[in-house]
């Protein structure tokens, strides 16, 4: 990548401040104009003594997913942060507490765990803190300063940031400001070792655009505000819940309605309610609700009647890993639920793909009278990145079909058969349309009806409709990058792991590779068409996903036949870029090579 | 029973339920309870107390979960949603809170609301949805041919429990009095009059009005809550009992098994649309439109 391209992690304890100096990091680069993407990765208990990693990647081009290795390391915490020392980089900086005011056994500080290529700061985080505010509380933001100084970012930048975070609270952001002066000043003082440098930030935006620095779960409440979202019921749940808070505040100013529910089976249920007056309605979760809603979702399906459910996955089965990133939820979204239960699933791969699918949910939902499911994971919910967004939605208000005024009154068929499948939908109000949506097998005119061939006719009528979808010009199914035509090793990937697939396939052509990646954005229906044309392309097919099974892959070869190859990791953290380059290598014959920085 | 004074003629008593209007409100589809089955008189009362306050049958939707009483849709010629067996309140929640200018009836049963949708109750009472909850108390799981329920009585015999029944029954009126239910009443469909009133008056209360309906499973249940040992039991209120005093109210949910028939508590409090309206005005938005709603319906809040 020319350019500026630097990797900064700070890792800390949970209640030392390290995410929220990686906020004000990355709210400041993004705004001097730099491209940014952030995941942090932080315990499942709010204080206590867990891990926290604020991962940064600040470049003038675009990327797509983070890098294997760091270019600098600030170590908040040494007991967590000398496990991650080893991902900085040959002559990357690794910036540290000098002095320790506990006694700490042998091999406890960073100090003796660096390599030799790593150059390190030693600087008194706690001392200068003391110095500049009284208190050692503001440790984190002297490292902020410090790095700041030390790489001549811009000062005022920051004391902007911190105002903007402390913002209610004087004496802290006073305080703050105070330490980053501080901390400033002395990496400002200090010979510089490393090679990092940031040139100058990206000139030119892109017209006609606004640029915003969000993460997955804001982008996703973006596209629900703008393809016009009337009501939200939903429960909390980690990773989704910021969805809520952030619908929460903004709704009302929209005239629209949210409702707390008890639990998620009233959550989806209310937006099945609400779908079925007609209202765009929509509810978020994790694995955990999802698996509760799945009986609803099936009355979605044979009531027809529109609702979107976004699911941000996380570490499964059961509670698992509420705060670990997984692609495992798979399954569930596809194939959940009892019955012949098909329903629309898409997935997002990055943070202004969650903005275009949740607003086209919602159209997809109307025009197809489906429930439809949007994957998102914790590594998608809440990675940051800028955006450039379009300045109008590019959603359509209103998808339903309705019926014509001849077609209702007491003959109304509102399950007709026939055509595409999709039957003129009446709404509760509109006069001589009423009818009964019911979750048992019914006739056209939704009366119930157990006959074998009515139920043949039904079930085909829901799964018809729903092929539509691939064909619709607006939805994006399918999306191939890198080399044209055949190549020897295809990427087929889904969700948030395809920025990374990405990535390496980049790597891939550089060493002379011929590498494509696929991006499935419908999981459901199957583009089989499509992905059955580009695996004829590729000499070996490569998936990796984040899950142990390898949920996509066994989903891929139940509707192409022909083998791919599986990289399936449940680790919770996000896929290695050098993990997928080595498996093309390995796929392309090539002879591994040493690890480069990716 | 009372018997009528005069024979009544079949053309005679025709005409009536024409000028009634309630036929309007009835559907084509014949309903699929038993002969004799109590839940016809809630089926009567609801085609009665929509045509009494004028509300178009566009603009009524009738919401059920599963059971025996939730086919209750299928018999009234309005909007309705027969969804899964105990969620007929959420999605009530939805409808409601989707179109205001909706009238939503959601009909259960007794397992439908107390067993497997028990979650639900508290939380529809507290926040005063506006809808009406008809819940049909048979004491039996009907449409799985008579198991145990929540109420039925200790020491009931079914399938289910054919030595007896150990659990005790759950007191309905006393739980949703203290879920904060706005309105709660019960009737008895053996006496069809009054029960109607009580619908039209559920149904024109503003907020969650709660209405214990006490019915007979002819089929099912031969010893316990049947049309005779009913006839016996219930009783009215007593003609002073304040429906305004809650604690008045709790005294007399706990009195008696079955306890009285008639209006136990009403309050008039902000609804659940008046609540999310006024987050609106909080956070400066504008407000999608006020609720439409027949004027007697309106006359009659």
């Amino acid at each position: 990548m020319n350019g500026t391209d630097i990797q900064v992690s700070i890792c800390g304890s949970a209640g030392d401040g390290t995410i929220a100096a990686g906020e004000i990091l990355r709210n400041v680069m993004a705004e001097i104009g730099y491209r940014v993407i952030c995941f942090d990765v932080y315990p499942s208990e709010i204080r206590g003594f867990g891990k926290c990693i604020a991962r940064l990647r600040i470049s003038t081009q675009q990327a797509y997913s983070l890098k294997s290795r760091a270019d600098v390391m600030v170590s908040l915490n040494d007991s967590h942060a000398i496990a991650h020392v080893g991902e900085v980089r040959d002559y990357g900086a690794v910036i540290y507490e000098r002095s320790s005011i506990v006694d700490i056994p042998e091999g406890g500080h960073i100090s003796a765990h660096l390599a030799p290529g790593h150059l390190p700061y030693p600087v008194p985080f706690r001392e200068v803190s003391e110095k500049a505010t009284g208190a050692n509380r503001s440790r984190n933001i002297v490292a902020l300063g410090f790095l700041a100084g030390l790489y001549g970012l811009p000062m005022e930048s920051f004391r902007r940031a911190i105002a903007a975070k402390f913002g209610r609270k004087a004496d802290a952001a006073e305080a703050n400001v105070k330490a980053m002066q501080a901390g400033y000043e002395a990496g400002a003082a200090c010979f510089k070792l490393d090679d990092v440098s940031f040139g100058p930030p990206a000139a030119t935006l892109v017209p006609g655009g606004t640029v915003a620095m969000i993460n997955g779960n804001a982008a996703v409440v973006r596209g629900c505000l703008e393809a016009g979202i009337a009501n939200y019921f939903g429960y909390p749940i980690t990773p989704a819940t910021s969805i809520m808070e952030k619908l929460a505040a903004e709704m009302p100013k929209h005239g629209a309605r949210l409702l707390q529910t008890e639990d998620e089976i009233a959550a989806i249920s209310a937006t099945i309610g609400a779908g079925f007056a007609g209202a765009r309605a929509a509810t978020a979760t994790s694995g955990p609700g999802l698996a509760l809603m799945s009986e609803m979702i099936g009355l979605g399906v044979i009531a027809e009647v529109p609702s979107v459910v976004f699911v941000s996955q996380r570490g499964g089965p059961s509670t698992g890993m509420p705060t670990k990133t997984e692609q495992s939820d798979l399954n569930i979204a596809v194939y959940g639920g009892h019955g012949d239960a098909p329903r629309i699933v898409i997935a997002p791969t990055n943070v202004e793909g969650c903005y275009r699918c949740a607003g086209k949910a919602f159209e997809m939902a109307e025009a197809y009278q489906t429930p439809v499911i949007v994957l998102l994971d914790l590594y998608l919910s809440n990675r940051y990145e800028t955006v450039v967004f379009p300045t109008r939605p590019p959603f359509a208000p209103d998808m339903n079909r309705r019926p014509e005024k001849n077609a209702l009154g007491p003959g109304y068929k509102r399950y007709a058969l026939g055509g595409d499948s999709v039957s003129p939908r009446a709404l509760p109000g509109e006069p001589d349309g009423m009818h009964v949506a019911t979750g048992l097998e019914h006739n056209e005119l939704g009366r119930p009806s157990d006959a074998g061939d009515m139920h043949s006719a039904m079930s085909r009528k829901r799964h018809e409709k729903l092929e539509a979808a691939l064909r619709h010009p607006d939805f994006t199914t399918v999306k191939r990058f890198g080399d044209e035509g055949p190549v020897e090793v295809g990427l087929l990937a889904w969700g948030s792991t395809f920025g990374e697939c990405l990535e390496a396939m980049f790597l891939a052509q550089a060493e002379g590779i011929r590498c494509a990646a696929m991006k499935v954005v419908m999981l459901w229906p199957f583009p089989t068409e499509a992905v059955t044309a580009y695996m004829a392309d590729c000499g070996q097919v490569l998936v990796p996903e984040l899950n142990y099974q390898g949920q996509f892959a066994s989903l891929v070869q139940s509707q192409v036949a022909r083998p791919v190859t599986r990289l399936a990791r449940a680790t919770g953290a996000p896929m290695q870029v050098a993990e997928i380059l080595d498996e093309i290598r390995r796929l392309a014959g090539r002879t591994p090579g040493v690890r480069r920085a990716a | 029973m009372n018997m009528p004074a005069k024979p009544v003629y079949l053309e005679e008593k025709l005409r009536q339920v024409q000028a009634s209007g309630r036929l309007a409100f009835r559907s084509k589809t014949l309903p699929s309870w038993c002969p004799g089955c109590g839940y016809f008189s809630v089926v009567d009362g609801v085609t009665a107390a929509l045509g009494e306050l004028g509300i178009a049958n566009e603009d009524a939707v009738v919401v059920s979960g599963i059971g025996c009483s939730s086919r209750f849709p299928f018999f009234v010629n309005s909007y309705g949603f027969h969804t899964l067996h105990g969620r007929a309140l959420p999605v009530a929640t939805g409808v409601k809170t989707a179109n205001e200018a909706l009238t939503v009836i959601a009909v259960g049963g007794d397992g439908d609301g107390f067993a497997i949708g028990g979650g639900h109750l508290p939380h529809a009472a507290r926040r005063n949805v506006d809808i009406t909850y008809l819940l049909l108390d048979n004491g039996i799981y009907g449409l799985t041919k008579g198991q145990t329920s929540p109420t039925s009585v200790t020491g009931f015999h079914t399938s289910t429990s054919p030595y007896d029944n150990t659990d005790r029954p759950v007191n309905p009126l006393l739980m949703m009095l203290a879920y904060g239910a706005s309105w709660v009443a019960q009737g008895y469909a053996g006496r069809p009059d009054q029960l109607q009133r009580l619908i039209v008056e559920a149904v024109a209360h503003r907020g969650f009005a709660y209405l214990h309906i006490l019915s007979p499973c002819v089929t099912f249940d031969k010893t316990a809550r049947t049309y005779r040992n009913l006839d016996l039991a219930v009783h009215d209120l007593p003609a002073d009992h304040d429906p305004s005093d809650p604690m008045a109210a709790m005294r007399q949910a706990m009195q008696s098994d079955p306890p009285a028939l008639g209006l136990y508590y009403r309050e008039q409090r902000p609804t659940l649309g008046d609540a999310l309206d006024s987050l609106v005005e909080k956070a400066g938005g504008r407000l999608a439109g006020q609720a439409a709603g027949s004027a007697k319906l309106r006359a009659a809040r």
